[in-house]
């Protein structure tokens, strides 16, 4: 396999995980607006962890899981308190605050971008991609997957059938910042450069567009979300730019035509 | 040097409240966070830097740029607002985010990502008010923001549109049962929005002399936490929070350096969403949708 | 008989207005129950009060004996309280099917019980279950379609069985009987006996006095909040202060 289209192949199985990281809450009824700052906080937190402390990467790569699953556990507490359009700001607020305080963390290069030393070959990318989707997939085969849809559909009536939305909800922000932070990590790992300045709210909009597009109503639309997202423009070829103008006019044309995305439930 | 900063804060955080006012008009009236708006503001700055490298005289600049800051707001509603009734909530903001990356992207394509230079229209003048210097267009930008916030007041508190806006407001199912004309109204407060984005980007581009196409990302998106701070749904609160949000990034320059702005801005939006997020003013805390 | 359900001195307010005004009521283990008055009179507020939508500002309510006032809603239905809906609240995005199955999780709550596995094959013993009840319901067909497009009649028959999947001991049934044609209203009545029968208690708000007579018991009347009258059918309709309250609402029916 070339080194190119391995890349592209690397990027894929990246941004699938991370697709999951948004789509989680989502399932639950939650936009997660700061997506982004998870991504960079298991990034930089792997990254950290293997450069200074030495740690085997793979490792790291679960610890960045960890990291960002935890400062998401911590803030889904306060955040999840809020509703509606406020979720929207204080998820937004979160990302932008996350980005301006690794950007004075100069342990981790701030501005200057941080290279990481230690390097996970392609198929521990892949191994991490299909593990994560293989989990998430047989999660909503499970209870879960029937109450959280309840939930996102109506917390109300789902409080009085017996759930625990607030548990729920908590749940889904937590495991999607985690998976989150295992995207970043594996970024980190295999391109072995990561700068603070990529995960603003932008690279955040770019994430829920595509999960939106591919369609946030069975545990197939994540994945072909990503699969558009970056396979789309590999085959249109042209500069990024380019692909991101088609992709933001994709998204409109499908936003007024086919709003619940390209995969549905039935 | 302090009564400088102070300055220099309100200056800035007249562009600020422009910015805060789109953005309040949009979520207090349709409940609707527009992330469209950052789009608008650097297409209005860079239209300014367009038309004045070309050697035209600044009135025809602002004219231009706050025109298509408005034409493109007109076409943002015709893809979001018009389509949340018949669809899923979150519809609206998703379109708006789109947009933001079609205009920035397509801005990218046509001049590169390069930081523009914005030739000063107006020479170096500047006015000594004691010990402090403050530039004609800085003046100009803080007397437009007072002027057309008080313009849109009136408009609000005063006339027939602005009843029928409040009415919107209230319910929009309601207004059309009540004979307001919505679909003329909704574009409307639109086109406002829009209005008061361009004459924001306009007065960024000319004051600061920048441009470029993620001048919407870093300083148009600072809007959000103006609206919030001063409260949400009330434009005066949309000038204070800009004022206020100018100061912060100012002082933060000042006390901690450049990187420590973000931190500092949004820290505050954090802050407030927690602890008071109705915002300084008060505000819209009814059912927020999205 | 054993109190099932108890209501004791709850008052409620919004703003300045005061919804339910020290009410009281009792119902016993296996008894019809239905809860009447004109409309705005108090009657859904009492159910949400009774499973934890609100909180009272005063009073107390309690299932089997136990103080719930303050437990929250999801609790209840764990023991044993379950409700329909005046409007109807099925989740638009879930199957029949599913949507019975959400109130399952009554009977394995925590995480161990949210972690298993419904999703494969009709061996499974959960949507066996569900499809088991559906069918009994007479409404097998529709088990695999998402709720949300369905018939009125039909949406409201599937929340009944949604609200049994949790073999409540006590069922609240706000207006079951609106919107239905005679036969659909019958066939409804035939259910509930059913329920009735084995044993579960019934509450039922209601406003079709001839579904009402049929099936219950016992009637509590309530208008601006209060009580104001309780008793057998025959002896509660009989009663002036009753025909004073709905003739006012009647009048302005008219």
């Amino acid at each position: 396999m070339s080194g190119y289209l391995e890349g592209v192949l690397a990027l894929l199985c990246i941004n699938t995980v991370l697709a999951y990281g948004a789509f989680l809450p989502m399932s639950a009824g939650q936009l997660n607006l700061g997506i982004a700052a998870f991504v960079a906080i298991g990034a930089y937190s792997s990254g950290y962890a293997s450069n200074a402390l030495g740690l085997n990467p793979i490792l790291a790569a679960l610890g960045g899981f960890a990291v960002a699953a935890s400062v998401g556990w911590l803030v889904a507490f306060p955040i999840l308190r809020t509703r509606g359009i406020y979720l929207a700001l204080a998820t937004f607020a979160l990302n932008q605050v996350v980005q301006g305080t690794i950007l004075n963390v100069d342990a981790v290069g701030g501005a200057a971008g941080y290279p990481v030393s230690a390097h996970v070959g392609f198929p521990v990318v892949a191994a991490f991609a299909i593990a994560v989707f293989a989990l998430v997939a047989a999660l909503f085969h499970t209870r879960f997957g029937i109450s959280v849809t309840a939930v996102k559909d109506d917390e109300r009536a789902a409080d009085v059938m017996g759930l625990s939305v607030r548990g729920m909800q908590s749940a889904a922000f937590t495991v999607g910042a985690g998976l989150a932070g295992l995207a970043g990590a594996l970024y980190a790992h295999y391109f072995n450069y990561i700068e603070v300045q990529n995960y603003g709210v932008l690279f955040s909009i770019y994430v829920m567009l595509y999960v939106l597009l591919g369609g946030t109503q069975t545990v197939y639309g994540p994945l072909l979300g990503a699969a558009l997202f970056n396979l789309l423009p590999e085959l249109l070829r042209g500069s990024a730019a380019w692909r991101y103008v088609i992709f933001a006019c994709l998204i409109i044309a499908i936003m007024s035509l086919r709003p619940q995305g390209v995969l549905v439930k039935r | 040097m302090l009564e400088q900063q102070v300055v220099n804060g309100l200056m800035l955080g007249s562009v600020y409240a422009l910015v805060a006012v789109a953005f309040t008009l949009a979520i207090g009236i349709l409940n609707f966070l527009n992330f469209s708006i950052p789009g608008l503001f650097m297409v209005s700055g860079m239209l300014t830097w367009l038309l004045l490298r070309q050697a035209a005289p600044w009135p025809l600049a602002a004219l231009g740029a706050v025109a298509a800051a408005g034409a493109l707001s007109l076409l943002v509603e015709r893809f979001t607002y018009r389509l949340m009734r018949t669809s899923e909530h979150f519809v609206p903001l998703v379109t708006s985010m789109a947009f933001l990356i079609l205009l920035e992207n397509l801005m990218l394509i046509g001049w590169g990502s390069d930081q523009q230079r914005v030739p000063v229209p107006f020479g170096s003048a500047s006015a000594h008010l004691g010990p402090v210097i403050v530039s004609v267009p800085q003046l100009l930008g803080l007397g437009c923001a007072v002027l057309a916030v008080a313009c849109m007041d009136f408009l609000l508190k005063k006339t027939r549109l602005g009843r029928g806006v409040r009415t919107i407001a209230e319910d929009a199912q309601l207004a059309t049962l009540l004979g307001v004309p919505v679909e003329r109204v909704v574009p409307l407060i639109f086109l406002f929005g829009g209005l008061f984005t361009g004459l924001a980007g306009f007065l960024f581009a000319v004051n600061y002399q920048q441009a470029s196409p993620f001048m919407g990302e870093e300083v148009a998106l600072k809007g959000i936490s103006a609206m919030v701070v001063g409260g949400m749904g009330n434009i005066w609160g949309a000038i204070l929070g800009g004022l206020l949000i100018g100061l912060v990034e100012t002082f933060a320059i000042f006390g901690l350096g450049a990187r420590a702005v973000d931190l500092c801005v949004y820290g505050a939006l954090l802050a407030i969403l927690f602890v008071r997020p109705t915002g300084l003013l008060g505000g819209v805390s009814r059912h927020q949708r999205m | 008989m054993k109190t099932s359900l108890e209501m004791r001195s709850v008052s409620l307010g919004f703003g300045g207005l005061k919804v339910l005004d020290a009410l009281s009521f009792a119902v016993g283990s296996g008894e019809r129950l239905a809860l009447i008055g004109p409309n705005g009179a108090g009657k859904t507020t009492v159910f949400n009060i009774l499973t934890g939508v609100y909180a009272p500002d005063a009073g107390q309510v309690l299932l089997d004996g136990a103080d719930i006032t303050r437990l929250a809603s999801r609790f209840r239905i764990r023991r044993g309280l379950a409700r329909t809906f005046q409007n109807i609240r099925l989740m638009p995005h879930l199957s029949v099917l599913e949507n019975v199955m959400v109130a399952q999780y009554a009977h394995t709550p925590g995480w161990l019980g949210m972690l298993q596995p419904v999703g494969f094959g009709r061996a499974n013993r959960w949507r066996a279950e569900a499809r088991a009840a559906l069918e009994a319901a007479g409404l097998g067909k529709y088990a695999a379609q998402l709720a949300g497009g369905l018939p009125y009649g039909v949406q409201k028959r599937i929340e009944l069985v949604r609200a049994l999947a949790a073999r409540p001991r006590v069922l609240l049934l706000d207006e079951p009987a609106a919107g239905l044609n005679p036969a659909e209203s019958e066939a409804l009545h035939e259910a509930l006996e059913a329920v009735a029968r084995s044993g579960v208690t019934l509450v039922v708000v209601e406003h079709d006095m001839h579904f009402v007579e049929r099936l219950c018991t016992r009637v509590v009347v309530l208008n601006f909040g209060c009580k104001i009258a309780e008793g057998a059918v025959a002896a509660v309709r009989g009663n002036p202060l009753v025909r004073e309250a709905y003739l006012g609402s009647e009048r302005d029916a008219a």
